[in-house]
């Protein structure tokens, strides 16, 4: 009873999620972890392991739940080409929130958790009448997975996991303003996604106290939404025929796979460092179509091209257990943008990522509050209109973007 | 633990801002004055009016060098009660979803049964744009002066409304006047276009192209006037005005086909046998088809020829051809007949007479080489006198040679030379919009920023207006 009253908590705060991580991928599950610089595949500190490596979670030793918030503040600056105007976003504090809770026999070789994150989303509202404004005015990208997971020790050094990952809840709501010869028109695609599965596994090997490795895969889900919401606003009579009322909107969006390996080196008993590497697919984002019901502006739909490329993401952290009851962490990341040169859009105003994070956790008994705070720099990145035209991307805005996020997390876990 | 919060999120903002600190380099814009003709006036849909010139590109640029160190700039406005000036061309409807043109007629400026407008109170000028005004023009005494012997030569109302009482200065001797009293640190100098268009927009017919000889003697006057101070500047060279819509929206060839394919109706057959003085019930010879027929003298009922594909057909001629036959003309405006091997004088007759297209919508292949060498001719004249004072030039017409074709996109939006779609060009099919001028501003900011090291922020083309709709 108690774990299903936590789990509707969540659900009511599961509202909104973040930028973070490379491309629209965000990877803040577990605050304990995000304060080591996001390290977990190759650890295995908590329930938040059905997230990093679902393998690990046999090893974890307590049975508990925990949830966890991130108060996310993205801070970003634009200046179009030629221009000396600075523009920033109207607001973009979002709050993903995650839950894992884990079961298992005290000593048994089973464990079986349930896990509820927000792996993917973003939310941007640009400032009022920006240079960009035909390109987007405002993103919200929103995707809620919910994971039972089950792992087994097949030795007291050997374990693996795997978990069935339901995209429960995934929505888009993109606006940019339509360019008319004396007047701008506005347009809003809204739309909720099917519900997909995929999945999330691991194996975990701990050949010695001093020692483990971690291998983690989750795998793809299309995020589709089929008969989204095109809303008009402010088209004059003269335009209206060419935006009809009514029109639906099918779109997909790839949640991309990710790979990663980690180790964790414990060298004294109070002691742990951990390195993770990710290979995140985002080649497998091409292009943003949108089909249409009925043509907009003389054309049944709209494509985009994106043409992201597979990057990879290094993170590393170290937890020092001070007292019995106090832990301390620090770690950092570097994040390699997936966007190539000239086709930096407003929805991902991305680039190469430096993260540096700190974290603590205290327990009283049974019950622990973690902390984690952590300070992303999305590096500065210029394209010309010159890149654009070379790329045939000039459907997005040529100018210099920077984008800081600072990350306050908070957790709470009960250990049964 | 709130206000660390906000400590760190105030630290958080990235600046960018001093990364494109605007600066003046080696130019200095604290007073800028503008020359030029109806460009420069912010002329747009066949009018100046307050709109226009509020958002001439001269306006433009002043509002942005007032970034770095510029001052105020003075414009000869229209008043808010006769803010339409000479009316305007707009769209008042749509008929099966092509516009209707009409002409602005209320808060006009002008006064009735003169060619005179009401004129500038403004006694600071620094836009010194004189629509219609052709280098050729500048050392014109009494251009500005109406009297009985004034004609559409020697007289122009736009630079009229500049002067006060019986003022007959020169338009040079002005420029000399106002760079005096101002002391421009900085300047544009767009003067040229109407020394070929007022040639190309008649079909040849009116103004000759000017001299080059007589241009570059002028031309360099009003640069010398210009830089006298020892003021900066840029000037401008005279883009291909082929390019515009004015010329290019009327689609000869397609046309031409069209009217080749059109079968003669069967009611005129008859008709026509009877006129070519054939049997009653005879068939037209073989091979008889209707043609587009155009003028080739200026005046009365001249010579005419069949139109090729390389006659550019103006845009006034797209309501000409396919008018109503006027009796007693068979066929509708610009078509008449082609029959093969009949005697001249019959073919000639029955080819159009009377409604053959007008030579003054046409410009043909000849004239059209002639407007384009010219302009190549008066550009090398430009950009020497330029280089006599080391000034900037923007090569408008290698911009708009590359516009024409392709279109230019600006922070995600595409506009094109196309008329009333295409949001550069106003009505009048060769002057742009406020769009179009805010993209041209941009252009000369690019040339003066990379010619004077300067960092001047180019605008938002955007936040202009393409054409206005209804």
């Amino acid at each position: 009873m108690k774990f299903k009253s936590l789990l509707l908590t969540g659900s009511a705060l599961l509202l909104a999620t973040a930028v973070s991580a490379g491309g629209y991928q965000v990877t803040l599950a577990g605050i304990k972890n995000n304060g080591m610089g996001g390290v977990g595949v190759g650890l295995s500190l908590d329930q938040a392991a059905m997230f990093y490596n679902p393998g690990a979670l046999a090893m974890v030793r307590d049975r508990g739940v925990q949830l966890g918030a991130n108060f996310t503040f993205a801070r970003n600056s634009f200046v179009a080409e030629g221009s000396n105007q600075q523009r920033e976003l109207r607001n973009s504090v979002v709050t993903p929130v995650s839950l894992f809770a884990g079961f298992g026999p005290q000593e048994g070789k089973f464990r079986a958790g349930i896990a509820v994150y927000t792996p993917f989303g973003s939310k941007l509202q640009y400032a009022e009448g920006w240079e960009g404004r035909t390109s987007l005015t405002d993103i919200d990208l929103k995707s809620i997975f919910v994971q039972p997971t089950v792992s087994y020790a097949i030795t007291d050094q050997l374990s693996v996991g795997a978990g069935l990952v339901v995209l429960a809840y995934g929505a888009v709501n993109l606006q940019r303003d339509i360019p008319l010869p004396d007047s701008f028109g506005h347009i809003e695609l809204d739309g909720k996604a099917e519900t997909k599965l995929g999945f999330n596994a691991g194996i975990f090997f701990k050949p010695s106290e001093k020692l483990s490795l971690g291998i983690n895969y989750r795998s793809k889900i299309d995020a589709q939404v089929k008969d989204g919401d095109v809303t008009f606003t402010n088209i004059p009579t003269t335009f209206q025929s060419r935006f009809p009322a009514g029109t639906k909107f099918a779109a997909t969006l790839p949640l991309i796979a990710t790979t990663s390996i980690g180790i964790g080196v414990m060298p004294t008993e109070n002691l742990t460092i951990g390195f993770d590497a990710s290979l995140a697919n985002w080649s497998a984002y091409r292009t943003l179509r949108f089909d249409f019901t009925q043509p907009v502006n003389g054309a049944d739909f709209s494509e985009s091209r994106r043409e992201y490329q597979d990057a990879l993401t290094f993170r590393l952290g170290a937890q020092y257990k001070l007292t019995s009851g106090l832990v301390v962490r620090a770690g950092g990341s570097y994040d390699e943008s997936p966007v190539k040169d000239g086709f930096v859009t407003p929805e991902t105003p991305d680039n190469d990522r430096l993260g540096g994070t700190i974290g603590a956790s205290y327990n009283f008994g049974k019950l622990g509050i973690d902390l984690s705070a952590q300070y992303i720099g999305i590096q500065k990145r210029t394209q010309t209109q010159q890149d654009l035209l070379n790329n045939g991307t000039t459907d997005r805005i040529a100018g210099t973007y920077k984008t800081n996020i600072v990350i306050p997390g908070i957790g709470l876990n009960y250990t049964f | 633990m709130l206000a660390l919060l906000g400590l760190a999120l105030g630290a958080c903002q990235p600046d960018l801002e001093k990364d494109f600190e605007p600066s003046n380099g080696s130019a200095d814009f604290t007073t800028y004055v503008a020359v030029g003709n109806s460009l420069t006036a912010g002329f747009s849909d066949n009018g100046l009016y307050l709109e226009g010139q509020q958002k001439s590109f001269p306006a433009i640029l002043a509002q942005q060098f007032a970034t770095v160190g510029g001052g105020e700039f003075r414009q000869p406005l229209f008043t808010e009660t006769q803010a339409n000036g000479s009316g305007f061309l707009k769209i008042t409807d749509f008929v099966n979803g092509a516009p209707v043109i009409g002409r602005e007629t209320t808060n006009l400026a002008t006064i009735p049964n003169t060619p005179l407008f009401t004129r500038s109170a403004e006694t600071n000028n620094q836009n010194l744009g004189v629509p219609g005004i052709r280098v050729a023009d500048v050392t014109t005494v009494g251009y500005g002066r109406i009297t009985p012997q004034s004609n559409a030569g020697n007289f122009n109302p736009y630079f009229e409304r500049l002067l006060s009482g019986s003022d007959t200065k020169t338009y040079l001797q002005y420029v000399q006047e106002r760079v005096g009293t101002v002391k421009p640190t900085f300047f544009t100098n767009w003067l040229g276009n109407n020394d070929v268009l007022g040639f190309a927009s008649s079909g040849g017919t009116a103004a000759p192209l000017t001299p080059v000889a007589e241009f570059t003697d002028k031309y360099n006057q009003v640069v010398d006037a210009l830089t006298t101070g020892g003021a900066k500047g840029i000037v401008i060279t005279v883009p291909n005005v082929t390019n515009v819509p004015l010329f290019t929206t009327v689609p000869t060839a397609t046309v031409i086909a069209q009217i080749q394919g059109t079968p003669i109706p069967a009611a005129l057959v008859p008709v026509i046998a009877a006129q070519l003085g054939l049997p009653a019930g005879s068939p037209l010879p073989a091979g008889t088809r209707l043609g587009l027929y155009v003028r080739t003298s200026a005046t009365g009922t001249g010579a005419v020829r069949l139109a090729t594909a390389n006659d550019l057909l103006l845009l006034p001629a797209s309501s000409f051809i396919n008018s109503a036959p006027v009796a007693p003309q068979l066929f509708p405006g610009g078509v008449g007949l082609v029959i093969p091997n009949a005697p001249a004088a019959t073919a000639a007759a029955l080819a159009a007479t009377a409604n053959a297209v007008p030579n003054s919508l046409v410009l043909d292949a000849t004239e059209v080489t002639a407007t384009l060498a010219r302009t190549t001719e008066l550009n090398a004249v430009i950009r020497a006198s330029a280089a006599r004072k080391g000034l900037a030039v923007f090569d408008a017409n290698a911009f708009f040679a590359t516009v024409a074709p392709n279109g230019i996109v600006v922070n995600g939006v595409n506009n094109t030379a196309a008329f009333v779609s295409g949001n550069l060009f106003s009505l009048d099919g060769v002057h742009p919009t406020p769009r179009g001028y805010a993209i041209v501003a941009n252009e000369m900011i690019k040339v003066i920023n990379s010619t004077y090291g300067a960092k001047v922020p180019t605008v938002n083309p955007n936040n202009y207006r393409g054409v206005k709709f209804p």
